[in-house]
């Protein structure tokens, strides 16, 4: 949304990666597991990643609530803010922050189309509310930079720009994790280019060097994405969504939250 | 929304009633602008949700008016949001009135009218250097502390974020007084020369106590500009013919605009001229814009 990283709310946001990922106590009395938190994150993601495709949005817009969505999980549990709900309304925010505003009717349409379980459908009044509800929960702090810009300025420095595809997806997929809470963007954007660069052979430790960016965060993050790879591999390959989560597995910790 | 004692209604924003009201916890005083949520239909809308998070991240200067809080409230069983603003007794138009048509008329000092143009300044270039425009720039928007002598830019509602480059906007943006010219010939692309141009013209205004630019339709608005500073041409600014709502306009030639501006000094005539240019990539930027010789006399360390 703005130009300036540094000056932005965004990068005064940035959370020690202690303070995320952290499971709610109320959720925890619930029974919800480490794992499942994560599992339930995920399969959140790639339903507003499904459900902004449906209604058209651009990438940003997807990036935005996605950001949203972890944010507020690092604030309120699962049990009182029900994430079938608030991942679509993230994405109605994050719509209208990126200037680009879906209709809440349109959401709740093809969310009814999308989802034949009662438990992910919703009425546009329940978006609305818990719309107000997010927005205190995020401090009504919008702005959110992301990976992109930074990842073409990059390759284009580098003249590699033969990897912006196969980068790109990397980035996509870094959004099922919560990097984006806690590093800035083009430290994310540096380690999707590393991990590309070493899978595909290239030779980037003079480009790196001249950066001078502190490259032991930029292989941390790597590994990072590596792991979250080898952990969630189901049936991916690398720079594709991750859909190897069995549905069973989503649903027994949703049904931990019992909400609604 | 017990927390506030609402005293008076101090006026209408792009979007809802502003109050001045007493923060009843430990009787500051504040600015309640309220907003009303048509909840049935869209819920908070984005010129209100824009503005809350472009003000999150602006308002920690102290040119940019500080948002202290937002409340949610319920009013007969419709949300409400009150955005909470620190309150300034008044606005730049107010002030200037008064020095019109106030009890004792006469003239903005030389001195208030650098002050307040060095803190507009600031205040633009924070915003420009946010990567936001402000794009709706009039005195009715820069409040103003009369004893402290402070400018604060308000009222970011029609802010933006850009990123460069730019693509087209919504025209219907600037009080037609402040518009710059590239915006009323209907260019597609435009930038922070905008608000410097909207800079320009309070400028002049302070030093009038009247508007340099007071036109009441596009083409009337355009015509004042160009009796001024002449009709533009490609000489002086190359692709202004080919603009969308361009046409043959009366040949003016252009006036000395120190005569426009007759009590102010050289150097701000200088800066004036750089405020407004035609080409908005010759028009000075708010950054430059300090360290123009014309706020050398100006001490900037109280800033």
């Amino acid at each position: 949304m703005a130009a300036n990283f540094w000056a932005s709310s965004h990068c005064k946001q940035l959370l020690d990666p202690d303070d995320v990922d952290v499971l709610q106590p109320l959720d925890r009395e619930r029974g919800l597991t480490q794992e499942e938190f994560k599992l339930i994150k995920i399969h959140m993601t790639n339903h507003i990643w499904k459900l902004a495709q449906q209604v058209k949005v651009r990438q940003r817009v997807i990036a935005t609530a996605v950001t949203y969505f972890r944010r507020v999980y690092t604030r309120k549990s699962m049990t009182e803010y029900d994430p079938r709900l608030v991942a679509p309304t993230c994405l109605y925010l994050a719509s209208k922050a990126e200037e680009s505003t879906v209709q809440a009717r349109l959401l709740v349409f093809y969310i009814k189309k999308m989802c034949s379980d009662e438990k992910y459908r919703f009425e546009i009044k329940d978006i609305l509310e818990m719309e107000m509800k997010l927005l205190e929960a995020l401090d009504y702090y919008l702005i959110v930079f992301h990976p992109y810009r930074a990842l073409l300025q990059l390759l284009q420095d580098a003249g590699m720009t033969d990897l912006t595809h196969f980068a790109w997806g990397l980035v996509n997929d870094t959004y099922k994790m919560d990097l984006i809470l806690i590093y800035p963007p083009y430290m994310i954007a540096l380690a999707c280019i590393y991990i590309a660069s070493v899978l595909k052979d290239k030779e980037t430790t003079a480009w790196f060097e001249e950066l001078r960016v502190d490259m032991n965060v930029v292989k941390n993050i790597s590994i990072e994405i590596l792991d979250f790879y080898d952990y969630y591999k189901g049936d991916t390959c690398k720079g594709e969504p991750v859909k190897g989560i069995p549905e069973e597995r989503i649903n027994a910790a949703l049904n931990k939250l019992a909400t609604k | 929304m017990e927390k506030y004692e609402k005293l008076e209604k101090v006026g209408e924003g792009t979007y809802g009633k502003v109050y001045k009201a007493k923060d009843t916890a430990n009787g500051q005083l504040v600015a309640l602008k309220k907003t009303r949520l048509e909840m049935d239909e869209e819920g908070i809308p984005p010129t209100a949700l824009r503005e809350i998070s472009l003000l999150q991240m602006l308002s920690h200067s102290i040119y940019v008016v500080r948002l202290l809080n937002v409340e949610h409230a319920d009013k007969n069983g419709k949300p409400v949001l009150y955005l909470v603003f620190e309150y300034l007794d008044t606005d730049l138009k107010k002030f200037i009135d008064y020095h019109r048509k106030g009890p004792n008329p006469g003239p903005l000092s030389p001195q208030v009218i650098q002050s307040f143009l060095y803190q507009l300044c600031k205040g633009v270039a924070h915003c420009h250097s946010h990567g936001v425009l402000h794009r709706d720039l009039k005195p009715q928007n820069l409040l103003v502390d009369k004893e402290k002598g402070i400018l604060k830019i308000a009222d970011l509602g029609l802010g933006r974020a850009f990123t460069i480059p730019l693509k087209s906007y919504t025209h219907e943006i600037v009080t037609l007084w402040y518009r710059a010219p590239e915006v009323l010939l209907g260019t597609s692309h435009y930038s922070t020369g905008v608000d410097m141009w909207s800079v320009g013209c309070i400028f002049a205004e302070m030093v009038r106590r009247q508007a340099i630019f007071p036109g009441d339709s596009e083409l009337q608005q355009l015509l004042h500009i160009f009796r001024l500073l002449g009709t533009p041409t490609e000489e002086q600014w190359p692709g202004v013919s080919s603009l969308r709502d361009w046409h043959e306009y009366p040949k003016w030639k252009p006036q000395n605009l120190a005569r426009a501006v007759p009590s102010l000094d050289l150097d701000g005539v200088d800066l004036l001229s750089k405020m407004l240019q035609y080409n908005p990539a010759n028009r000075i930027s708010a950054k430059a814009a300090m360290d123009h010789p014309y706020f050398d006399s100006l001490d900037k360390s109280q800033f």
